[in-house]
């Protein structure tokens, strides 16, 4: 009798009765490996940890419940319908029906997706707090090349690209962006929506190598439910700020500018139902609901055209305005971190270069209440536009200078957005290195990491713009307002390049204060305590010994487990001190070569 | 006759051609290109072949195949021409001849009659005829004579156009082809329409004038047809009408666009999930700078929260800003670090390397954005999901709260007293029962007694042999010293005690020595008890080597081990009797010590794995305990008799509740080499633990009356000074009767007495 052995007729019980394995849930549902893992990727069903692994430790295991689950899904037959379709199209083929063959292929059935998504996430909430992985996944999509061999589709990539702006013009809408770092594998952003951190990454604006390692089905698999849900979760949102849905751009703006049409878009449209002042739009509208959305889309399109035209030439934002202070007046509430990013940039007027990153600058500015504007022909204003406070560049040396406004490098809008306040631009001037980027998601809050130093500054300038601390006499005309520290570059970029150097002079003067403080102190504590200093000292290293003892004394005791894990916690803090302490060694090395060179 | 055929050819065209002169001047156009192409052939057959004649039929020959497709009767005539051509050009020319007359005698025999009348016959016949045949008369046409091959080769070397010449056998004439001739034999030969001006691919003429024609061809009216509406169309129609309201006809249903629409319109009343399994949502893309460390399966430093993570991934944290496009200088490893990446585990290398770019424009497309996001892809599908607390410890917190160290006071802590003497490894010792003496025993071949307030040595026994054990008795008025050296157990009178206890003690010692001989002639004992006249007592002989030796608290039995002596390695002595006995139980394993219960009459036996506790009264084992040690090297028992601890040669001590379980209660890593020895102390609640590593460990072990209390051990001290040698540290401890005080014996000839003070 063996060890497993089961008389007949008894049930299974315990892990063997609950969870299936792969091969048994496959045979069970009778179809094939590549199509189970398309339904558990559609389904969200993940292998589970039995707490005994009955058939081996090399085998996956599901819940029988999960099978079950699938084994009642309709998308099942509807594979199965597919595959007799395919069938068909097959044979039609084979006969040179090529008539019968298309009219087929253009029928096949289509699974839908949207029953699948409420059944996956119930509430809204539930799907945003899963956006991550679906935005930057789509984000990702909308960069990839296109190739027939890897079966990836133009149409998915134009709408993945799509699906991106959208989401990306809701964000910049409702400002709800929170922190931007751009890194080497692309561009992150978190935003808060309805209570959710979202975090996305977006890859540059270069398009990806699709390498041959990677199982592009299984992608696409993943994109077939992420492509719907960023759909719906876009149309919620646009729905929830009184929009229509599906945006249609003018596709000259989509072409130069797609986010930027789609927050003016968003802006705009949002006016009539907010503002209901002008009579000419609410007709307007009141006509288009008799022509359909389309035409009201593009005849509003049109319009703003129109208006924008209208509008003085030096005045090119006013649309904008209008529709912020509508949205102000109306009462549409913002909390105060959202107020706080909103008006970042208000008093901003930024024109970006040809050679600047275009797509993530005509986000991240507008989110913060700046304008923005490129050189296009949809472009809301000219370079020359005299009220242009600053002109972001990403080249060796610029040429013709307006004296009006600062040439800054983009990381200077990244940095700013990161910071809250608007920095100093002297750092972030054309043809200088930029000061280190810094990664707003590290907390320095925990004990014993590094600081580097410029956010050490940026910490200093945080709290000079709130004016908590009064920075020292010298400095604090120069921080008191960055507004004014701005107005200052504009007036006189020498005297702003002398003030930020006496200012960083008095910071270095200050610290050095300071450090002299703490010696001066330590200093008294030993000259006072140098009577029993050494009775301390041999107290301390009997207490030493026996801390010593004390410490193996507890560690003799402790169980076999509790052990191990102390090793372990020991082992990884000792990694992450020595992480630190490479940090701290390179810093100081780097600092020592300054000195030498000065 | 040539001329012939070309007139009656050359009307074929001129039905298309309205003028001749055209068609004429295109062939004359056509000669002239042939005579290029022939003088061509001419400066190559002057200079190439020296019979012109052979050239000729070389050009013919050029054309052989087609003709041989003709017949298989054509190809044995190549043949014969092969073999004709050794004979002479003549007979060679002869057969192209008859080749080139048969596709001409087609057209011209009907017109002209020919010459030679003598028909199909073989010309063979006439061959050794002076005439070559008959002409329409009936006359013989006389045979021409033959010039001689000389001349007639000099007459074709000056004839340019000898080539175009074929000589015909059957009227016996040299017969010079025209260029059109030429011609028509290359385009048969190309399987063309043999006449030069026929163009297969004439443009149309559309001889019908159509312009000014006022009337179509056909003067018929309309059909009435063209005005009726279809009879058989209505009747369709009506047909498929009534199939569309039947619905057998189905019309392909718009394509369907899967626009979004507000999926979640109402979801204020929904909270959890239909589905009644336990979902995990998918942990979050690890961050930039947000530290998440996966070290064993084990988290912490994040608040006592459920997370979630995927079991299978471990992620590595960056610090930081590593990812920054422009991170600070300092995180930008040197090419050094980089290059001794190289030199780590693969697991160990960093999966990220930060890099530098001055500007945003010069930043490149990250290479790894795909594999790395398909690689999440996996770890969604691919990857069981489980809940998992998240402990938020500081390691500290999780090393046991030990009590407070001075409310267990007193216990051994300094080293007060040395016992200098020894001149080799102590390798045991043991204090007399009232605390005054103590004895000990060294590899250098002397017992020496100490008096243990003042460290002098009060006495010392030459023994010669490296000394195992030395123990007192445990009656405080008994003094006598039980020593074990190699495979003797010597009782010793230590001479202390006043003259009664002396009195005694010598009659105990005294040993009948005939009666050990008698024992002897009766059967072969396992030990004999023989007097040792040197020091004055007892020696007991043994089979092997003594080991340890150990008293029974009543002082008259005691027991020795001898771990190589299999079913004898376990006797007890009796002091008064003279007597040994061996056990009468199997053990299972080496014995190792062997020990009295302190207040029972049960013996315990520690073999390598297990201890085996028997009743002795009873004479039956107990209980066995598995201490799950390799290999276990001491024993003791607590006082109270239901605890004991052993000690193991890998440095672990076990803790029995024999209450509770065959298993050990606790087991404390504390040592890094063998334990020698472990004790407890007779009246506090200490026992100790000696070790080849030079420390001793005093641990606080409190027995509570209450069964449900389990005992509490909490380590005290470590005790430091001995030195080590050849590996060996302190080989034994043992605690003074009535002080918290311990001794211990090491390998570095030294004796110390730590007090509690």
């Amino acid at each position: 009798m063996g060890k497993h052995y089961r008389p007949a007729g008894k049930k299974k019980e315990g892990n063997a009765a609950k969870y299936v394995t792969r091969t048994q849930a496959i045979r069970l549902l009778q179809i094939s490996l590549p199509l189970f893992r398309k339904l558990c990727i559609l389904k969200g069903i993940t292998p589970r940890e039995p707490k005994k692994k009955f058939k081996g430790n090399d085998k996956t295991y599901y819940h029988v419940k999960d099978i079950a689950f699938l084994h009642h899904e309709p998308l099942l037959e509807m594979h199965r319908a597919i595959r007799v379709h395919e069938r068909k199209i097959k044979k039609a083929e084979a006969k040179k029906n090529v008539e019968r063959a298309n009219r087929l292929r253009e029928k096949t059935p289509k699974p839908k997706i949207d029953r699948i998504i409420r059944q996956r996430y119930p509430r809204f909430v539930d799907a945003l707090g899963e956006l991550d992985d679906c935005l930057t996944m789509v984000h990702l999509f909308a960069t990839v090349p296109a190739t027939k061999e890897k079966k990836i589709d133009v149409d998915l990539i134009h709408k993945c690209r799509k699906l991106a702006h959208e989401w990306q013009a809701f964000i910049a809408r409702t400002h709800r962006l929170r922190k931007t770092f751009v890194s080497v594998k692309g561009i992150y952003y978190q935003a808060e929506v309805e209570g959710q951190t979202i975090t996305w990454l977006t890859p540059h604006a270069l398009q990806q190598v699709v390498p041959d390692d990677v199982d592009i089905p299984t992608m696409l698999n993943f994109l077939q439910i992420y492509q719907p849900l960023l759909g719906f979760v876009n149309f919620h949102l646009y729905h929830s700020i009184n929009l229509k849905y599906p945006p249609l751009l003018d596709p000259e703006l989509e072409a130069e500018a797609a986010v930027y049409g789609l927050i003016r878009y968003a802006q705009s449209n949002n006016k009539p139902t907010i503002l209901e002042t002008s009579e000419l739009v609410e007709s307007e509208q009141l006509e288009s609901k008799q022509d359909g959305p389309e035409i009201q889309n593009k005849k509003s399109e049109l319009r703003l055209a129109q208006l924008q035209h209208q509008l003085p030439s030096n005045e090119p934002g006013a649309l904008m305005h209008l529709v912020e202070k509508a949205a102000g007046e109306d009462g549409e509430e913002y909390d105060d971190e959202t107020k706080q990013c909103k008006n970042l940039f208000q008093n901003v007027k930024i024109f970006l270069s040809r050679e600047v990153p275009r797509e993530s600058l005509h986000f991240v500015i507008p989110a913060f209440g700046g304008m923005v504007s490129w050189e296009g022909e949809k472009a809301p204003f000219a370079e020359t536009d005299q009220s242009i406070t600053h002109q972001i560049v990403d080249r060796e040396a610029q040429g013709h200078r307006f004296l009006s406004r600062e040439y800054v490098q983009p990381q200077w809008v990244f940095d700013c957005v990161n910071a809250r306040i608007i920095l100093p631009t002297e750092n972030y001037m054309v043809g200088r290195i930029p000061p280190p980027h810094l990664s707003p998601f590290v907390d320095y809050g925990e004990e014993g990491s590094y600081v580097p130093d410029y956010a050490k500054t940026i910490k200093h300038l945080q709290a000079a713009a709130r004016k908590e601390v009064l920075p020292l006499p010298g400095v604090e005309k120069d921080l008191e307002d960055p507004q004014n520290l701005l107005a200052e570059g504009i007036i006189d970029r020498a005297a702003a390049n002398q003030a930020a150097k006496e200012k960083q002079k008095l910071m270095i003067l200050e610290k050095q204060y300071h450090e002299d403080l703490k010696k001066e102190l330590q200093g008294a504590t030993y000259t006072s305590a140098g009577s029993t200093e050494v009775i301390q000292t041999g107290e301390s290293l009997n207490n030493g010994q026996a801390n010593i003892d004390d410490v193996d004394m507890a560690e003799l005791v402790m169980p076999n487990k509790k052990r191990k894990l102390l090793k372990a916690m020991e082992i990884s803090n000792q990694r992450k001190q020595s992480k630190n302490d490479t940090i701290i060694r390179r810093k100081k090395k780097l600092d020592e070569a300054q000195n030498q060179r000065s | 006759m040539v001329e012939l055929d070309n007139q009656k050819e050359a009307p074929i065209p001129s039905d298309y051609n309205e003028d001749s002169d055209d068609s004429d001047s295109t062939q004359h156009s056509d000669e002239s290109d042939f005579e290029d192409s022939s003088a061509d052939k001419d400066g190559d057959s002057s200079s190439g072949s020296s019979d012109s004649d052979s050239d000729s039929k070389s050009e013919l020959e050029d054309g052989s195949p087609a003709q041989d497709n003709s017949g298989d009767s054509e190809d044995a005539e190549s043949q014969d021409e092969d073999d004709v051509k050794s004979e002479g050009g003549s007979e060679g020319s002869d057969i192209h001849q008859e080749g080139v007359g048969g596709d001409e005698s087609d057209s011209s025999e009907d017109e002209v009659a020919p010459r030679n009348t003598i028909g199909e016959v073989p010309l063979k016949w006439y061959e050794d005829e002076p005439h070559i045949g008959y002409d329409i008369k009936g006359k013989k046409i006389k045979k021409k004579e033959k010039e001689d091959k000389l001349g007639s080769f000099l007459a074709n070397v000056d004839d340019s156009k000898n080539w175009r010449k074929i000589y015909d056998e059957y009227n016996d004439e040299v017969v010079e082809l025209t260029k059109d001739e030429i011609k028509i034999v290359r385009k048969l030969m190309k399987n063309q329409a043999p006449h030069t001006d026929f163009d297969p691919y004439p443009t149309y003429v559309d001889w019908f004038k159509w312009d000014g024609a006022k009337h179509p061809l056909s003067n018929a009216p309309e059909p009435k047809r063209r005005f009726i509406p279809s009879k058989w169309e209505a009747k369709k129609v009506v047909q498929y009408v009534r199939a569309i309201r039947n619905g057998s006809i189905t019309f392909d249903k718009p394509k369907e666009e899967d626009d979004a629409y507000l999926l979640w319109e109402d979801d204020s009343g929904l909270t959890e999930k239909a589905n009644h399994l336990a979902y995990v949502p998918a942990p979050k893309q690890k961050l930039p700078g947000i530290k998440w460390d996966l070290n064993f399966g084990v988290q912490y430093n994040i608040s006592f929260s459920f997370e979630v993570l995927l079991v299978l991934i471990i992620s590595f944290c960056l610090s930081g800003h590593d990812e920054s496009y422009n991170p600070p200088l300092e995180y930008i490893p040197t090419q050094e670090e980089i290059n001794s990446y190289q030199l780590m585990y693969e697991e160990d290398r960093p999966k990220f390397i930060p890099k530098r770019f001055t500007s945003m424009r010069s930043i490149p497309a990250y290479e790894n954005a795909m594999k790395e996001s398909f690689e999440r892809c996996l770890d969604l599908y691919l990857c069981p999901r489980v809940r998992r607390k998240r402990l938020n410890i500081d390691p500290e917190s999780l090393k046991p709260k030990l009590p407070n160290k001075k409310e267990l006071k007193p216990y051994p802590i300094t080293c007060y007293i040395e016992y200098k003497g020894h001149e080799g490894a102590v390798t045991s010792i043991s204090v007399e029962a009232s605390g005054q003496w103590m004895a000990s025993g060294s590899s250098d071949g002397t017992v020496r007694v100490w008096e243990v307030e003042t460290g002098r040595c009060l006495r010392r026994w030459e023994i010669g042999e490296a000394v195992n054990c030395v123990t007192w008795n445990p009656l405080p008025d008994i003094h006598i010293l039980a020593v074990s050296v190699g495979q003797d157990v010597l009782l010793l009178n230590t001479g202390l005690g006043d003259e009664e206890e002396q009195q005694r003690i010598k009659e105990l010692l005294l040993v009948d020595s005939p009666k050990a001989s008698e024992e002897t002639g009766k059967k072969a004992p396992s030990v004999s008890w023989l007097k040792d006249d040197k020091h004055d007592g007892i020696r007991l002989r043994h089979l092997k080597t003594v080991t340890s030796v150990e008293w029974h608290r009543k002082g008259d039995y005691f027991s020795t081990v001898m771990p190589a002596g299999e079913s004898r390695s376990v006797l007890i002595h009796q002091l008064s009797k003279k007597l040994s006995q061996k056990l009468p139980f199997k053990l299972h394993g080496l014995a190792v010590r062997s020990t009295f219960h302190p207040s029972r009459s049960i013996f315990f036996i520690c073999t390598k794995k297990t201890v085996r506790v028997y009743d002795l009264l009873k004479r039956k084992l107990i209980k066995t305990l598995y201490t799950g040690l390799k290999e276990a090297s001491s024993i003791a028992v607590h006082p109270g008799g239901d605890n004991l601890i052993v000690g193991s040669k890998e440095g672990k001590l076990c803790w029995f509740d024999m209450d509770l379980s065959a298993k050990p209660y606790k087991t404390l890593k504390c040592h890094p080499k063998d334990i020698n020895n472990v004790v407890f102390h007779r009246s506090y609640p200490l026992f100790a633990s000696c070790s080849d590593d030079s420390t001793a460990y005093v641990f606080h072990g409190m027995v509570y009356s209450d069964l449900n209390q389990n005992p509490l051990i909490v380590p005290l001290e470590i005790l430091r000074g001995h030195a080590n040698s050849n590996g060996r540290g302190i080989l034994d401890c043992k605690f003074h009767p009535r002080q918290p005080w311990l001794f211990t014996a090491g390998a570095d000839q030294l004796i110390k007495l730590y007090c509690h003070y």
